[in-house]
């Protein structure tokens, strides 16, 4: 790790500033900044410590709307009771990422912004890899080991996964994000914040220099009520997903009058299986509706050799999923 | 007095470790001691053709940049597999050449650790790249050295054909295990101090004593001149058994800034400084009567080798002695890529052939519509079926019947796919464990005074296992001590030699010389009280006084403590050196160990095949929607002589369980073929078990006694856990779904796409 200049600021306007600085990173709870120098993947001149923002610790469960300051820790977010009760999926997706340990010390705003797990991105051996050097190429495309990469959003310059959970269930329920940057506040919705890769996968959001994440929010849905993550994975805890979904179901009588898809552990981004919504609503949800919706959430998937195996694990994890989350609303 | 042997004792030493105050080898800080970092090639084959050092050299702190021009002094010693004290046979540094991913290229030295790795990342190497596979070729494989040689590495018995044809089922089916890293909890470190030709290496190790013949050969030194100190040891699996080149590249650093350096390997640069478990395939041909008998039974292993050393690890030495058979074929081959020389990692022979041989096993099991349990009973022998030699003791059916009995093994579901939990398919599974007992030869210090303490020095290790408390338990049992009045210290080279922690050889080797010195304790004191004028044992004939508990007893009843009777020696203590001498240890072989080396005997003697055996049970849960494969129970019985310390020979049992969870389910060094490279060297991404992966696993101990291994009775266990506990897994995963999956480690991935 090369030597770098430490800031933290107590404002965010003057943090804002520091941050738009040539090659400067912005670190909160640091669980992936840090590990990223370490490893020699990235190397910031300088590095802009928001954790005394305090402002940006709060949120708020309301009844209308929930907001989530940038600098909530997951673990806080995951055990709230008011989150529990009325948006399983969010505690969930929060408490089945990383460890105690990693999520004692991550924040929601760092967290949507974790970088990806390719093995080729975190190993700077390797010449190749067009979002840490681009223009260099892909190894994981060039014969490599692709059981970990995405089936959607990939191009012919990289094929990256995102690795988040949180994220899932934002983009399943049309969350929205708050960005504080020299320009001024703009709130975007969370589906906008992150980018494929196309041919600049070195690009990975709409961030602007000096543009900090502020808040998380979302209108609250009766789906949220019926919501789960379901994440699987070769180790029950500390794993990342080899698929994922989040997903909430609103009924209306035996009709589903709304239904929200998320899909992890895929995708290059954040992805929401729309076209596996629309096909159940307005119509029943049953193990038959729910494995066809699976099957269409992958229909377009484009598997590499190694990644084959999440579409039927996919497919199979969404209808497991919706039923699950089906069988607990006839519990209650 | 209180019974030591057979007992739960806590670790002596868990105070010291759970308060940070055991001091490892990483801990010591000579004064003036500089760090060192390591430098490893991008390229997996291929030529150095310029190292620029400068920017590295520019760097505030740094102190030195050696490279293969400019490293003083630089000595390198003999590859195990060549008959040496090295873990390879090739050199980094020694020129230009590369041949594997990852082997040290530059080494820094620098005043603080950050700065030696700043360093280390400004040195800028430029390569010319070769061709490299890092994946064997088990279609290019040979056997070490030619046909029937003596070591047995092709062994035919019978008629192997004539067994296939005679059989009413057979099995031909290949399996495979991938590269596997040990990945001890304390990462690999070498500290060095010269103080003129004086050499002082701090570093946790398996064998100091091979670590200090190897260092003074290789410098010229005298033994006296070279101290090694290893007290604690963070575990190490066969990773720090024997000298890699991360030492002796520190050796030669202290050596040329004139200052001790301390290194300590990152976590992804010990997936390549040192060894690791090869991939192999192991191929099973096995043939049955109707009735179980098996008529045929041929295993071929081809592991992966480097180019530049065969790695025999022979595991068809221990498939071939598990069942009776007529007609036996088991051939030892190797094949070779590009990776640093592998070596021994938990159960090395065992772990890999015996996830064949137990899968294979239960494949002509449901064949032959027979319980898997029951083909084991009509094979199992008292002979060993190549050696033909009776077994020492073998417990494996009694180790069956205890495991199935609590596991609930009568109750399972018939049928395949016939057990469900709501959305689990649940499937039970079983497997044969076993470890050969390997001999050998050891010496002991020990010191009573009259006071009632006891000291107990010996060159053994203990790493991580306990063998600080078994040490003392040994010697109180024998001194009729508390087992807190014994101390005991261990981890240098200069002190009474023991051998290597490896093949789970510490307790029933080094605690037998301990024993013996305890025993000869004993005799001594006899004789000195017996010749005295006055005193119970007075004028009594020593060679009939026995020592038991503590007390000296005479052939008629009389009798005196030990502590009575040392307080009659003017000196008031006594020391003797205990020995181990087991009768199939051969000079050659007592003088191996006496000079660093490897003098092994057993498992099979003229007399007698020595092993333990076990038994486990697998309950597997696989999700319908998730496809996860989970392990909510995980039941061993295992008979091994003697158990020492009930608690922490439990927890040596548990441990190879829990490891033969990860071996089944997560672990596995993924390879880049492309660039030669293991592509997920860190532990983030190399799984292992964790917490939630392990749910009720059970051991049972059964009680077995056996006279000929050593005079304590006691088997090695360190390894014995997971040998067996894949098969076990992969069997119950056959049991819930109809999938024989043949390749480790078993993953949701490998359930959909078959």
């Amino acid at each position: 790790m090369k030597n770098f200049a430490y800031s933290r600021p107590a404002r965010l306007d003057d943090a804002t500033d520091a941050a738009r600085q040539e090659n400067t990173q912005i670190i909160a709870g640091g669980t992936t900044m840090v590990d990223l120098m370490k490893i020699g993947v990235l190397a910031p001149d300088a590095l802009v410590d928001i954790s005394g923002l305090s402002a940006l610790e709060g949120y708020e469960v309301g009844t209308n709307r929930m907001r989530f300051g940038a600098l909530a820790k997951m673990s806080t977010v995951a055990d709230d009771q008011a989150v529990i009760d009325g948006f399983p999926a969010l505690s969930q997706s929060l408490w089945k990422a990383a460890s105690p340990q990693l999520r004692h010390a991550a924040t929601l705003g760092g967290n949507i912004l974790q970088r990806t797990r390719c093995p080729y991105f975190r190993d700077t051996a390797y010449k190749q890899c067009n979002k840490r050097n681009p223009g260099s190429g892909c190894a994981a495309l060039d014969g490599g080991v692709t059981n970990l990469h995405a089936i959607f959003g990939g191009s012919e310059a990289c094929v990256a996964m995102y690795p988040g959970d949180l994220a899932q269930t934002l983009v399943a329920f049309d969350a929205e994000v708050t960005l504080e940057g020299p320009g001024g506040t703009r709130t975007i919705p969370f589906d906008r914040l992150h980018v494929l890769p196309a041919e600049s996968p070195e690009i990975e959001t709409v961030l602007e220099p000096g543009e900090i994440v502020t808040e998380i929010a979302m209108p609250v849905v009766p789906a949220m009520i019926n919501s789960m993550y379901l994440k699987a994975r070769d180790r029950e805890s500390y794993a990342f997903a080899s698929a994922s979904a989040a997903v909430g179901v609103e009924m209306d009588g035996d009709t589903v009058r709304d239904v929200r898809i998320g899909l992890g552990g895929v995708a290059s981004v954040p992805w929401r299986a729309t076209a596996a919504e629309d096909s159940l609503k307005g119509g029943p949800l049953t193990e038959e509706t729910a494995r066809e919706a699976g099957r269409i959430a992958f229909k377009d998937a484009e598997p590499l050799e190694g990644s084959a195996y999440k579409i039927p694990l996919g497919a199979d994890v969404v209808a497991g999923a919706l039923l699950t989350v089906k069988s607990r609303m006839g519990d209650q | 007095m209180a019974q030591t042997i057979n007992t739960r004792v806590t670790r002596t030493d868990a105070r010291r470790k759970v308060t940070g105050t055991a001091t490892y080898a990483a801990d010591v800080m000579p004064a003036g001691m500089l760090h060192g970092s390591l430098v490893c090639s991008a390229i997996a084959v291929g030529t150095v053709s310029s190292i620029d050092t400068s920017a590295a050299e520019a760097e505030p702190g740094v102190v030195a940049v050696y490279t293969h021009e400019t490293l003083p002094d630089y000595k390198t010693v003999k590859g195990f597999y060549a008959g040496g004290p090295g873990s390879a046979s090739f050199w980094p540094m020694e020129g230009t050449e590369i041949r594997y991913a990852g082997q040290p290229v530059a080494y820094v030295v620098a005043e603080t650790a950050a700065a030696a790795r700043r360093g280390a990342d400004l040195v800028d190497v430029t390569y010319e790249e070769g061709e490299s596979r890092i994946h064997m070729t088990p279609e290019d494989s040979f056997v070490v050295g030619a046909g029937e040689d003596s070591d047995g590495m092709v062994l035919t018995k019978g008629d192997i054909q004539a067994g296939l044809d005679a059989a009413a089922q057979s099995v031909d089916m290949t399996f495979t295990t991938p590269f596997q890293h040990h990945n001890p909890m304390e990462m690999f470190s070498a500290t060095a101090e010269w103080r003129g030709d004086r050499l002082t290496v701090w570093m946790p190790s398996q064998s100091v004593r091979t670590l200090r013949a190897g260092i003074a050969g290789a410098y010229g030194l005298p033994e006296t001149s070279v101290r090694v100190i290893s007290p604690f040891v963070g575990g190490a699996f066969g990773s720090k058994a024997g000298i890699t080149p991360y030492t002796m590249l520190t050796i030669a650093a202290a050596k040329g800034v004139g200052a001790p350096v301390r290194l300590i390997v990152t976590r992804p640069q010990m997936f390549t400084v040192a060894t690791f478990r090869p991939e192999s395939e192991q191929k099973f041909r096995l043939a049955a009567d109707a009735n179980g008998k098996l008529t045929a039974f041929e295993h071929i292993e081809i592991a992966q080798t480097s180019q530049f050393d065969n790695v025999v690890n022979p595991g068809t030495h221990y498939t071939r002695a598990m069942y009776a058979c007529p007609n036996i074929h088991t051939e030892q081959r190797l094949s070779r890529s590009d990776t640093n020389t592998g070596g021994f990692m938990r159960a090395p022979n065992e772990m890999q052939t015996f996830w064949g041989l137990e899968s294979a096993m239960d494949e002509l099991a449901w064949k032959l519509q027979m319980d898997p349990v029951e083909l084991r009973r009509v094979n199992d022998t008292k002979t060993h079926p190549t050696a033909e030699v009776p077994f020492s003791s073998r417990s494996l059916m009694e180790s069956y019947d205890a495991v199935a009995n609590g596991f609930g093994w009568a109750d399972r579901g018939r049928d395949i796919g016939s057990m469900t939990d709501g959305d689990w398919l649940v499937g039970y599974g079983c497997a044969t464990a076993t470890y050969p007992t390997n001999i050998l030869a050891s010496n002991a210090r020990v010191r009573m005074q009259a006071t009632g303490g006891a000291y107990v020095e010996l060159a053994a290790h203990d790493v991580g296992t306990g063998t600080y408390t078994i040490m003392a338990q040994i010697a109180a049992a024998r001194l009729g001590l508390p087992v807190k009045a014994v101390d005991v210290v261990m981890g240098e080279a200069d002190m009474p030699v023991a051998p290597i922690s490896g093949g789970s050889t510490t307790a029933a080797s080094a605690g037998s010389a301990v024993h013996d010195a305890c025993v000869k304790i004993g005799q001594q004191v006899a004789a000195r009280v017996s010749g005295m004028s006055d005193g119970p044992l007075s004028g009594i004939d020593a060679s009939r006084i026995t020592l038991d508990d503590g007390v000296l007893r005479g052939p008629e009843g009389q009798s005196q403590s030990l502590q009575e009777a040392l307080s009659m020696l003017p000196e008031g203590e006594i020391e003797m050196i205990g020995e181990f001498r087991h009768p199939a240890l051969t000079d050659e072989l007592i003088a191996a160990t006496f000079n660093g080396g490897y003098g092994t005997a057993g498992p099979v003697t003229p007399e007698f095949a020595m092993f333990a055996f076990g038994a486990e049970m697998a309950e597997v849960r696989i999700h319908k929607y998730t496809h996860e494969i989970r392990v909510p129970r995980l039941h061993g019985a295992f008979a091994a002589g003697t158990w020492l310390n009930r608690k922490t020979a439990h927890s040596q049992l548990m441990g190879g369980m829990v490891w033969g969870i990860g071996s089944a389910l997560h672990e596995v060094t993924e390879v880049d073929q492309p660039r030669g490279r293991f592509l997920n060297a860190n532990i983030a991404e190399y799984l292992v078990p964790v917490n939630a992966d392990v749910r009720e696993v059970r051991v049972q101990m059964l009680e077995e006694r056996d006279d000929y291994v050593n005079p304590l009775g006691v088997k090695g266990i360190g390894e014995l856990g997971i040998v067996g506990t894949a098969a076990a897994i992969g069997n119950a995963v056959y049991h819930a779904t109809g999938q024989r999956l043949t390749s480790l480690p078993i993953r949701m991935s490998d359930l959909l796409r078959s």
